[in-house]
């Protein structure tokens, strides 16, 4: 019964990791850099979709369509201050600028929302009660929020697939200068790598918003998190990103439930450094940094 | 030498420091002793990302490995500030040793990445290992005391940190100037060129985490005598991103920057000291805004317009020797 | 005894033989040219030599000791230098700077004696520097010492990593594509200058490079690499008459006008 429920639930929150795994992946694949910020792009979200359906009591659905449409417009803002004008800088200039950038957002958010033990709270989506199925209790709400990180992940997938922006993004990823060669205009690419990803961190800061606690620090450990998630998936595959995110949630999940709570908190940073310190070399996407 | 050269502003600076106690009030003095703990902080952290080039997280952690240990030798098994503050310095040194390991098999992003994870487990431990570390509330420290010395806590603090500011500071320039700090300087610039000089990766990488963990444990001893008081939240990412904006304000790899980036972020922070998201935003810009439009700092602006304020990997000449050096002729390859 | 032995070392990348049982011998005091068309395995051969790439089979020894398995480090301190196809000056550091790199290998002082900048330590850096000035005025360029690196020109910078790699007084110096990038007088002061370092400091030279004409005229021996293989080696007289080198050249150069065409 216990390993059920925390299995479930372990998904449930390993969907909305996947979501943000997404995020990282797609604007690491396209542009090379892993953006500190995401976490925060994520919080603010959480904050604006709460300002949208509890401060001007808008329905869900439109608080939702409302903050995918920031989301999309801060990504856009991210790509225009903190990477293209450092397009041909150092990766220490880039990280660091991704660094800032999470604190002035962060900054930002406690200014317009609250002080630091503020904690706002998005009410419920359902209140049905939990589902018995057999050994399985599902709790609705879970199901609702995990349908809802499939179909971001399968509009996603579709995006990829059948738009032509999506194709040119996949093309620019391959090879950025063969993109650039058949005429596709990488930096537009870039930008769309950075407004796609941060579209999908509304979305998932949306869809946890009602699971969660709003407060300017949670942006942090999402972003860690959905970090581990996309390394152990390779952090340029979107199948592993996804993979990743749901057994980082289940890990966490179950550590929290058989070892302590707060081993939930650490599980994510061992893992990053377990499978970075092991692997390195499986996944060598960047270790020609190193090497001429 | 020109009048504001570094040398001469740095002196003058200095003696204003050495009687400051006498002008100032309690709050200068602190406002002073915080200053001094930060020098330490950021020449430790330019040492490491700005000369040797590692794009490490660990610099808060270590800050607070130092001030942990300093605190809990005195609080759980009493020894004396003045012996429990040395093993902070070695606990924190050998934790930065530790952590150059994987830096040898990781670079850029991943080692970011690791270092970051390694800083969030080590702010999880505080948190949570209860019985040692007194967890999220914290505990507080003995108030230590300079007895036999006629001085009063606050003063002999600040005197003490003022001179381990001085001397870590001219210790760093010293490295910075001779072989060691151009190893450093050659890894960042070029791994494999440096290799194929015969520069040892591994020495020298771990000699950089080793030292900027050394720096960061001797500020943390002195900061939990200064605040009386040790808690998690001293030690995290907020302090992280305060240590990077200082060398990136004052300069990446100019130990001379991370004097001025001290200055100037301490300023800032007592300033806003009441708006943390004021803080916060500041600081953020200030990072965002001197990697984008200040690569080499506010020290890059000085050496262009200011005589004596090189800052050469490589002690200074002897005048005579220069001059007596005749020009040379031919010139291949211009 | 030679200087340089490399005894049948093959080194795969994923199944492909980038170096499949390539032998050699070099002289003390030779200038070796090494050739092939690209892709053959020339720069895998001189990664190989000096450690960033570990041979699968085989051995390289350097003077009698065993260099395979080494550290790149570890090989440059027993006398191999080395120099890249793209400028590997350290960019932050003056002229000067990056030539007393060179000589890190050849000084001694530890942390603390620089911390505290001891007698010690302030005399053996006055003695780097010293030497360091008089090694770049035996390539010509004592008037850029203290110019930042990154404001040499192209060829001044080669100029600069050949004097930095010398300065360090190694047994060899392994050269990948000196002279590309420049125009066709300052190769000719190129090729004075390799002579004289051979000539005056008794350097064995191995050369990587695509310009022929400066490989032909400078090396004492030339070996020719095609798909990872050794083909020919000799004269560049023998080389040149060479069919199979022929082959290898011409015949990749005759497809490549009929895939154009």
């Amino acid at each position: 019964m216990l390993f059920s429920y925390l299995l479930v639930s372990g998904i449930t929150t390993g969907a909305l990791y996947a979501l943000i795994a997404l995020g990282i992946v797609i604007v690491n694949k396209a542009s090379g850099v892993i953006n500190f910020a995401h976490g925060e792009l994520l919080m603010v979200a959480g904050f604006v979709a709460w300002t949208l359906h509890v401060g001007l009591q808008l329905p869900y659905g439109v608080a939702l369509l409302g903050t995918v449409a920031i989301g999309f417009a801060v990504g856009v803002l991210t790509d225009r201050i903190a990477f293209r004008p450092l397009a041909n800088a150092d990766l220490v200039s880039l990280v660091l600028a991704t660094v800032g950038l999470s604190f002035i957002l962060k900054g930002t958010a406690r200014l317009i929302w609250g002080g630091k033990a503020d904690y706002l709270s998005f009410p419920p989506l359902t209140q049905a009660e939990p589902i018995l199925l057999g050994p399985l209790m599902i709790i609705p709400q879970q199901l609702v929020v995990t349908a809802g990180a499939l179909a971001v992940m399968i509009a996603f997938a579709a995006f990829f697939r059948l738009t032509t922006a999506g194709k040119m993004m996949q093309a620019t990823a391959d090879n950025a200068k063969a993109a650039k060669l058949v005429g596709i205009r990488t930096d537009r690419v870039y930008m769309m790598a950075f407004a796609v990803g941060s579209l999908i961190a509304a979305a998932a800061a949306v869809l946890m918003a009602p699971l969660t606690l709003l407060y300017p620090d949670m942006g942090f450990l999402l972003f860690v998190k959905g970090f581990a998630a996309a390394v152990v998936g390779g952090l340029t595959s979107l199948p592993g990103a996804v993979l990743g995110g749901i057994l980082v949630g289940v890990v966490e999940s179950l550590a929290g439930g058989y070892i302590h709570s707060s081993a939930m908190e650490v599980a994510p940073f061992l893992v990053i450094m377990a499978v970075l310190i092991v692997r390195p070399t499986g996944l060598l996407d960047f270790a020609k940094v190193r090497r001429v | 030498m020109p009048v504001f050269s570094r040398r001469n502003v740095l002196l003058v600076l200095l003696a204003g420091a050495l009687i400051l106690p006498w002008m100032g009030n309690p709050y200068t003095l602190f406002v002073g002793t915080l200053l001094f703990i930060y020098v330490l902080l950021a020449v430790g952290l330019n040492l490491l990302v700005g000369y040797a080039g590692q794009l490490a997280f660990a610099n808060a952690a270590m800050f607070g490995i130092g001030a942990y240990t300093t605190g809990l030798l005195q609080v759980r098994l009493e020894l004396p500030f003045f012996a429990a503050f040395p093993c902070g310095a070695v606990v924190a040194t050998l934790v930065g040793l530790v952590i150059s390991l994987p830096a040898l098999r990781l670079s850029g992003l991943y080692l970011a990445l690791t270092t970051l994870a390694f800083a969030q487990a080590t702010q999880w431990v505080f948190l949570h290992w209860e019985n040692v570390t007194f967890g999220a509330g914290g505990f507080k420290t003995p108030l230590i005391s300079f007895a036999p010395l006629p001085v009063e806590t606050p003063t002999g603090l600040y005197f003490l940190s003022l001179l381990l500011a001085v001397l870590l500071t001219l210790f760093a320039w010293n490295v910075a100037a001779s072989r060691i700090g151009r190893a450093f300087v050659a890894i960042r610039d070029g791994e494999v060129a440096a290799e194929s000089l015969g520069i040892d990766l591994l020495r020298y990488k771990a000699l950089a985490f080793a030292m900027s963990g050394f720096y960061a444990g001797v500020a943390g001893g002195l900061y939990s005598a200064l605040l009386n008081f040790v808690a998690p939240e001293g030690f995290d990412l907020f302090q992280m991103v305060l240590h990077k904006a200082m060398i990136v304000v004052g300069g990446l790899g100019s130990v001379t920057g991370s004097l001025l980036g001290a200055g100037i972020l301490v300023f800032l922070l007592e300033a806003l000291r009441a708006f943390k998201g004021t803080q916060e935003i500041a600081f953020g810009a200030l990072l965002l805004v001197f990697v984008i439009f200040l690569r080499g700092g506010l020290v890059s602006v000085l050496k262009r317009n200011a005589r004596g304020w090189e800052e050469p990997l490589r002690l200074p000449e002897r005048r005579a020797r220069l001059l007596a050096r005749p020009g040379t002729a031919s010139v291949p390859g211009e | 005894m030679s200087l340089l032995v490399v005894d049948n070392v093959t080194l795969r990348f994923g199944g492909v033989a980038a170096l499949d049982g390539v032998a050699t011998e070099i002289g003390r005091g030779e200038i070796r040219g090494i050739i092939g068309p690209n892709g053959s395995g020339k720069t895998t051969l001189l990664n190989a030599i000096c450690g960033i790439h570990r041979p699968d089979a085989g051995e390289i020894r350097l003077d009698g000791e065993k260099l395979t398995g080494l550290k790149p480090s570890e090989i440059a301190r027993r006398g191999l230098g080395r120099t890249f196809q793209t400028s590997q000056l350290f960019r932050g550091m003056t002229v000067l700077e990056n030539m007393i790199c060179g000589l890190h290998r050849r000084t001694t002082t530890g942390l603390l004696a620089a911390g505290l900048r001891l007698r010690s330590a302030r005399a053996e850096e006055a003695e780097t520097v010293e030497r360091a000035r008089a090694a770049l005025d035996f390539v010509g360029m004592g008037a850029f010492a203290d110019r930042p690196a990154s404001a040499l020109s192209f060829g001044q910078q080669r100029v600069v990593e050949i004097a930095r790699t010398l300065i360090g007084e190694p047994k060899i110096v392994l050269l990948d594509e000196p002279a590309v990038g420049l125009s066709l007088n300052r190769v000719a002061e190129f090729d004075a200058l390799l002579r004289r370092i051979r000539d005056e400091k008794g350097v064995t030279l191995v050369l990587v490079e695509h310009v022929i004409r400066l490989v032909m005229e400078i090396s004492d021996r030339i070996t020719v690499l095609n798909s990872g293989r050794k083909i020919a080696e000799g004269k560049p007289v023998e080389v040149r008459n060479n069919p199979e080198v022929i082959e290898a050249y011409l015949g990749k150069e005759l497809r490549a006008r009929r895939a154009a065409s």
